[in-house]
């Protein structure tokens, strides 16, 4: 039986699909057999990112309708066995999900794969809703910037009072991603740094990703950027898919850019 | 020192408004974690003299100073 992992974020653009993407095929790289679902109906956008979109021939909506089995919707990764992917559905609308199709589907994907993780659509709505009912844990993504915080904080509270798990008296453990840090930025005082926004939020830390050119140049070609080693994105994804993977990684200090590492070291010999 | 004023970095600026803005947002039951057992007690002592109904915590912030009104709703038929 495997782990439930939904991704959410409040506001939209902050790198969730991205996310996703990249933890899906990191713990798939790991050795964990892992699915990723998108449960953004009607705006189906993390085929893209896996680059599988010309792959989908049956959706979330169909599997959820009896209309397919979920052997057949699934999608095999390109890269790795063990990834297997659930698109959405493009053409119809978020009010088709409903909490038992949503359980029924969930507790399928949890049966066969080490770890599911389910990619929200943005905001704090039913579709939002339904992605987080049924999950064991939430990967929180916030960029360092007030209202995506802001926004990631109501979705926190939802998630607090609508989780299965809260309503059976249990608690949903909660994670935050820190994207698009933009380390000279915080070195000036001109970003959030990584310590505040866990003050502000209180929940604990799984990552911090840095701002990184390599995200949409990765996205054009619908190979995760993970898979570039030269990208401080990809690395720091599969630092963290290595957490999610119960292993001990240290956190590494990526809001100080080798850069100002360097600065520093000629202000001593000064 | 004006300009030291003027050039307070806007990263500390943009974490005192986060905070304010999300205690608003959140309610008085996270601001304060006694509410729960302020509420039980508050119950308690006003249950000794009439029949209670409900009870009611709201938070006020307004410019420089934050108050909690409390009502309590007491049952109707009795005085």
């Amino acid at each position: 039986m495997g782990i439930v992992i939904a991704v959410i974020s409040g506001k939209g653009g902050v790198g969730k699909t991205t996310a996703v993407a990249n933890l899906g095929l990191g713990v798939a790289m790991n050795g964990k057999r892992c699915a990723v679902v998108d449960f953004d109906i009607g705006q189906r956008n993390l085929d893209m990112i896996l680059g599988l979109e010309n792959r989908v021939v049956y959706d979330i909506v169909q599997v959820m309708d009896g209309e397919a089995s979920l052997k057949q919707a699934l999608i095999k990764s390109k890269v790795n066995d063990n990834l297997r992917f659930l698109a959405a559905s493009q053409s119809k609308d978020k009010r088709v999900l409903n909490s038992k199709k949503v359980k029924k589907l969930v507790k399928e994907l949890k049966d066969n794969f080490d770890y599911v993780i389910l990619d929200s659509p943005a905001g704090i709505e039913s579709g939002f809703e339904h992605t987080i009912e049924f999950a064991d844990a939430a990967i929180i993504v916030v960029n360092p910037e007030v209202s995506s915080i802001r926004d990631a904080d109501r979705a926190i509270g939802i998630l607090d009072s609508k989780s299965q798990k809260v309503k059976d008296g249990g608690e949903v453990a909660k994670y935050l991603i820190i994207n698009r840090i933009v380390p000279d930025m915080v070195q000036s005082g001109e970003m959030l740094k990584s310590d505040d926004i866990l003050d502000i939020l209180n929940i604990k830390l799984v990552g911090k990703v840095p701002e990184d050119n390599g995200v949409i140049d990765a996205s054009n070609q619908g190979k995760p950027v993970i898979l570039d080693k030269r990208s401080v994105a990809g690395q720091a994804y599969k630092r963290i898919s290595a957490r999610l993977c119960g292993k001990k990684i240290d956190m590494k200090d990526v809001e100080v850019s080798d850069s100002s590492i360097f600065k520093k070291l000629v202000g001593i010999f000064r | 020192m004006f300009d030291f004023w003027r050039r307070r970095k806007s990263a500390s600026v943009a974490k005192d408004r986060l905070s304010i803005a999300i205690m608003s947002d959140r309610g008085v039951k996270d601001i304060y974690p006694f509410m729960d057992n302020l509420k039980h007690e508050i119950v308690e002592v006003v249950r000794k003299y009439v029949g209670v109904k409900g009870i009611e915590i709201k938070k006020e912030i307004d410019g420089n100073f934050e108050a909690i009104s409390i009502d309590v709703v007491l049952e109707k038929d009795r005085k």
